[in-house]
């Protein structure tokens, strides 16, 4: 290989894994941010549906063991957000581990009632009404409504509806899951590759071309979306992580071929003229 | 709504819906006073599967006998028993005192399944129900369900070991989509709540899968560290039925689950 062809290879991989970085980085922040932002319009639209003083959305996270607030609505649910609780008190709580869902009012009836919550959140309710967010068989985690203003208490009827604006949410937190779930499988895949005995060049040569095997010559797509999937993988191993580096370099190769070929069209005929 | 996939359970016992409920059964002459006359639940045994009960609570009036609570260990869960008679939320002294206000007789039980310990919620809530099942109990209150489809074989297994023991399941259907056992299998009582504020009107459905209907909106219920609130749920409307099945069985020691349904279903609210 020419040192010339060197250059311009190492130069074309460096862009490509410049360009991934930026794309996946991108991906990423849209990712949680649009997840965030289906959870918030769904607190949102349950404040507003049912003129409550506030809605808010908990999840239970398995590493803390911890119920926590990820989003509210209501000048009077801001407090909630980034408040924890153990999954086995309170309302929520209840809700989260029997999966039924209950509304309770004249809370204020009781002074013990959620007072070390409510004195975290300087708020305490008149009423509530729990359901949890069911995602296949699992409940994983739990919406609420406080005081309603039109009426003291919540009918059966708010409970059902809490339920379809609950279903909405566990649809959107279920969705990302699955997104994430896709770079796990990629993750893991890497580990059984690079502990395989084929020579990794050699694997991650194989990799992109059966990635890239029905590319059209105009069609990024598909190497975009392993590029990104590859780019993704944060909890790599070195090992992993020498593999990611000979697969971007494959996938540099690859576009720079691309590359050549197009320069070979471009001064040809109508039929060979691209983008 | 109903073209939303919603099991909206407690519609058929709300409001206008209720005149649907028109049925004529079988039993023409069973009255209340032939199923209830007399009776204060006394020589009844109730368990109460939920987040404990307190003891001291007024609403429980002195009638917990017994109280245990499951414990998760590397193999399947073990029954302990359960000195403090604590509730961690509320919820099953809610249930209990419900209980205690129909059949002031009845003997209360106290299983609790809500613990420390998120893992195998559904393998605790069975162990708790194997329990009962094995230990004289003759009426299990059941405001909770488990999702995990994983259970289906075991819950059905259970439903009719209880049914064939003797043991009747009154279990509160739940307000979400998706499976629910045992609340949904045939050998149980499932109830959904209706809106009419009296514990001592109930509605049987005829288009199961929920069929019966109780008081379960804004109700007056006992809560934990000695407290009351007002509560609304499919959970605080299967007490009552609960309740009133324990009457029942004091009353008429020789029937089965599958009568005390029946008599349940004959002096419902028409």
């Amino acid at each position: 290989m020419s040192a010339d062809r060197r250059r311009r290879l190492e130069r074309d991989a460096l862009s490509l894994l410049e360009a991934i970085a930026v794309r996946a980085e991108a991906g990423r922040r849209l990712q949680g941010d649009s997840g965030r932002a289906v959870l918030r319009s769904v607190v949102e639209a349950t404040a507003a549906l049912f003129d409550a003083e506030a809605a808010s959305i908990a999840l239970y996270d398995a590493a803390s063991d911890r119920l926590v607030f990820e989003v509210a609505a209501g000048v009077q649910g801001q407090g909630v957000i980034g408040l924890s609780i153990s999954p086995d008190q309170g309302i929520a709580g209840y809700v989260f581990r029997t999966g039924q869902a209950l509304a309770l009012s004249d809370v204020e009836r009781d002074p013990r009632f959620g007072r070390a919550v409510a004195e975290q959140t300087a708020y305490l309710p008149r009423s509530i009404v729990a359901v949890p967010l069911v995602s296949d068989e699992r409940t994983i985690g739990v919406l609420e409504v406080l005081d309603k203003r039109s009426a003291a208490s919540f009918s059966l009827r708010d409970i059902e509806l809490a339920a379809i604006f609950a279903r909405q949410a566990a649809t959107a937190i279920s969705a990302t899951r699955v997104e994430r779930d896709v770079a796990s499988l990629i993750a893991s895949s890497l580990r059984a590759l690079a502990a395989g005995e084929e020579p990794r060049t050699a694997t991650a040569e194989a990799i992109v071309a059966a990635a890239t095997a029905d590319l059209g010559r105009d069609d990024e797509s598909g190497l975009w979306a392993l590029a990104d999937a590859i780019a993704r993988v944060r909890t790599a191993d070195p090992a992993q992580l020498e593999l990611v580096t000979d697969i971007l370099d494959a996938l540099g190769r690859r576009a720079g071929r691309d590359t050549r070929r197009r320069r070979r069209a471009r001064p040809g005929s109508d039929a060979g003229e691209v983008r | 709504m109903t073209d939303l996939d919603l099991p909206a359970w407690s519609e058929p016992f709300v409001g206008q819906r209720r005149a649907e409920l028109e049925h004529l059964g079988p039993f023409g002459v069973l009255d209340r006073d032939a199923a209830f006359g007399g009776s204060d639940g006394s020589g009844v045994r109730v368990a109460i599967i939920d987040s404990g009960i307190e003891r001291d609570h007024a609403a429980v009036g002195g009638r917990l006998i017994a109280s245990y609570r499951v414990e998760p260990t590397d193999e399947d869960p073990i029954v302990v028993e359960d000195p403090e008679a604590i509730d961690v939320v509320g919820h099953g002294t809610a249930c209990a005192g419900i209980i205690h206000s129909l059949a002031p007789g009845a003997e209360l039980i106290s299983v609790r399944v809500l613990g420390p310990d998120n893992r195998g919620k559904g393998a605790n809530f069975a162990a708790g129900l194997i329990w009962a099942i094995e230990h004289g109990v003759t009426v299990v209150n059941l405001s909770l369900s488990s999702r995990s489809e994983a259970l289906f074989g075991l819950f059905h297994e259970l439903t009719d070991e209880a049914y064939f023991g003797n043991v009747l399941l009154v279990s509160a259907a739940n307000n979400v989509p998706g499976p629910s056992y045992p609340s949904l299998f045939s050998s149980v009582v499932s109830v959904a709540a209706h809106d009419v504020p009296d514990p001592w009107t109930w509605y049987y459905n005829p288009r199961p899968p929920v069929e019966f209907g109780a008081h379960g909106l804004d109700v007056d219920v006992a809560w934990r560290d000695g407290g009351r609130t007002v509560a609304t749920g499919n959970s605080f409307a299967a007490p009552h039925v609960a309740g009133l099945a324990a009457l029942i069985r004091a009353g008429h020691p020789a029937a089965t689950p599958f009568e005390v349904k029946a008599m349940l279903a004959a002096t419902a609210n028409r």
